[in-house]
């Protein structure tokens, strides 16, 4: 049996671990919280968005637009959304089973450091990676959303797609793959807006028709494509973080019980050592008496 | 009859409230809205923007975006919105400062990156025209 000073180093560590994960369980849930508000507060801005697109898709030739023309595809290119830091539980490594799967041709854009990490150390063909701050503001992500267009425009890849882990409650996030584009069309873009904003699609009222586009459809058209684009990356994002703080907050809390559960096995294990040592020590005593 | 605000970007919905009108930046100059417009989407750029109620009158510094108005309803859909009292100027001037001083050594910088710091330099300018308009 171990030694009653050896237990008690192990109980005072033991002890440590749970405070700390403790107190990054709270850290994380309270980060969760606002990872979830952040999430929600893009809603009025999709509405909004779907409603425009929905005055404008009957009005402009849609083929035009480069975002709407469909051609092969050579390269994909694939923005992988993950964490900076670890201790998330499997949130990253469910992500990188994903990308294990692809055998296509992919190019990888990646936001966290995690991703970038595993990108490079498997040798895939990696464009850039960026990070993002814990409350994600839409600029840092725009210059994301907007390196992603420029490759795709140039050639360079020939969709963009977004991996990251999506949120569906504190326990479960999904890893998922969404093609962004090239878009189908501008019907779908709105369906897609509109199911996102929790809102039926509407049928198109009669007042759209009437509406005066400056400076004309085609160039309102042009400029909010790139809009749409930017905003869904933004709100994946942002999903992304509400993933990661829930599973880091889930994975700490796991981690804290088990501690607390070892910390009770180490206790009643020192109190055994303890007592056996006084009985011992008795019996020692009793028997010099007895000889002497 | 009123007018219906709306001031949405992506983080958050800014304003949201019965004015009486609003002059909106758009591309082809100040667009002044009045109840009883027609319908028009258009496009907003960096600039002020000017909301009347009753007889007091709110800035906002908005930038880059869409302007829908529709029946006695008015969308804004903009990259950023800030009200002129949560304007920090000393913030701002820093924020633009150091961007100017980074657009100075553009030679390593790539476009994506020129083209954002010039953005931020614009948008800083048009909060501080903002803030400095009632002295």
């Amino acid at each position: 049996m171990a030694s009653t000073r050896d237990i008690r180093r192990r109980i005072k560590s033991v002890k440590n671990t749970r405070q700390i994960t403790k107190a990054m369980e709270l850290v994380a849930a309270s980060k969760m919280k606002k990872a979830q508000q952040a999430a929600l507060a893009g809603r009025p801005y999709a509405e909004l968005m779907a409603h425009m697109l929905a005055a404008l898709a009957d009005r402009v030739e849609e083929a035009q637009h480069p975002f709407l023309v469909q051609r092969e595809v050579k390269t994909r290119g694939i923005l992988l959304v993950t964490t900076d830091k670890g201790l998330a539980g499997p949130l990253n490594a469910n992500l990188f089973k994903l990308v294990a799967e692809i055998k296509t041709p992919v190019k990888y854009a990646v936001i966290g450091r995690k991703g970038a990490q595993f990108i490079a150390r498997t040798h895939r063909n990696l464009l850039a990676d960026f990070t993002v701050s814990d409350r994600v503001a839409f600029t840092e992500v725009k210059v994301v959303a907007e390196f992603m267009v420029k490759q795709y425009l140039d050639g360079a890849i020939d969709t963009v797609e977004i991996l990251w882990p999506r949120f569906r409650n504190t326990l479960v996030q999904v890893p998922t793959l969404l093609p962004l584009l090239p878009l189908t069309s501008v019907h779908d873009v709105v369906d897609d807006l509109r199911s996102g904003a929790g809102q039926a699609a509407a049928a198109g009222r009669g007042l759209e028709n009437q509406m005066i586009f400056e400076p004309g459809p085609g160039v309102v058209l042009d400029a909010l494509l790139p809009l749409y684009v930017n905003r869904e990356i933004y709100q994946q994002v942002l999903d992304a973080k509400a993933s990661e703080h829930s599973a880091r907050m889930v994975a700490m809390k796991t981690a804290k019980d088990n501690a607390t559960n070892l910390l009770g096995d180490l206790t009643l294990e020192y109190n055994k050592a303890r007592q056996a040592a006084i009985t011992q020590e008795i019996l020692e005593i009793a028997a010099a008496q007895f000889a002497s | 009859m009123p007018l219906i605000l709306e001031i949405v970007t992506p983080e958050a919905r800014v304003y949201s409230d019965t004015i009486d009108s609003v002059v909106i930046p758009t591309a082809s100059g100040e667009v002044g809205i009045l109840p009883g417009h027609i319908p028009l989407l258009t496009q907003v750029e960096n600039g002020e923007l000017r909301v009347t109620k009753g007889n007091q009158t709110t800035l906002l510094a908005v930038s880059g975006g869409f302007a829908e108005i529709e029946g006695d309803r008015v969308h804004v859909l903009a990259e950023h919105a800030i009200t002129e009292e949560k304007i920090d100027e000393k913030a701002v001037e820093e924020a633009m400062r150091r961007a100017e001083q980074q657009l100075k050594d553009a030679a390593h910088l790539d476009p994506q990156q020129y083209e954002h710091l010039q953005g931020l330099v614009r948008y800083s300018g048009v909060q501080l025209a903002v803030k400095r308009r009632r002295r």
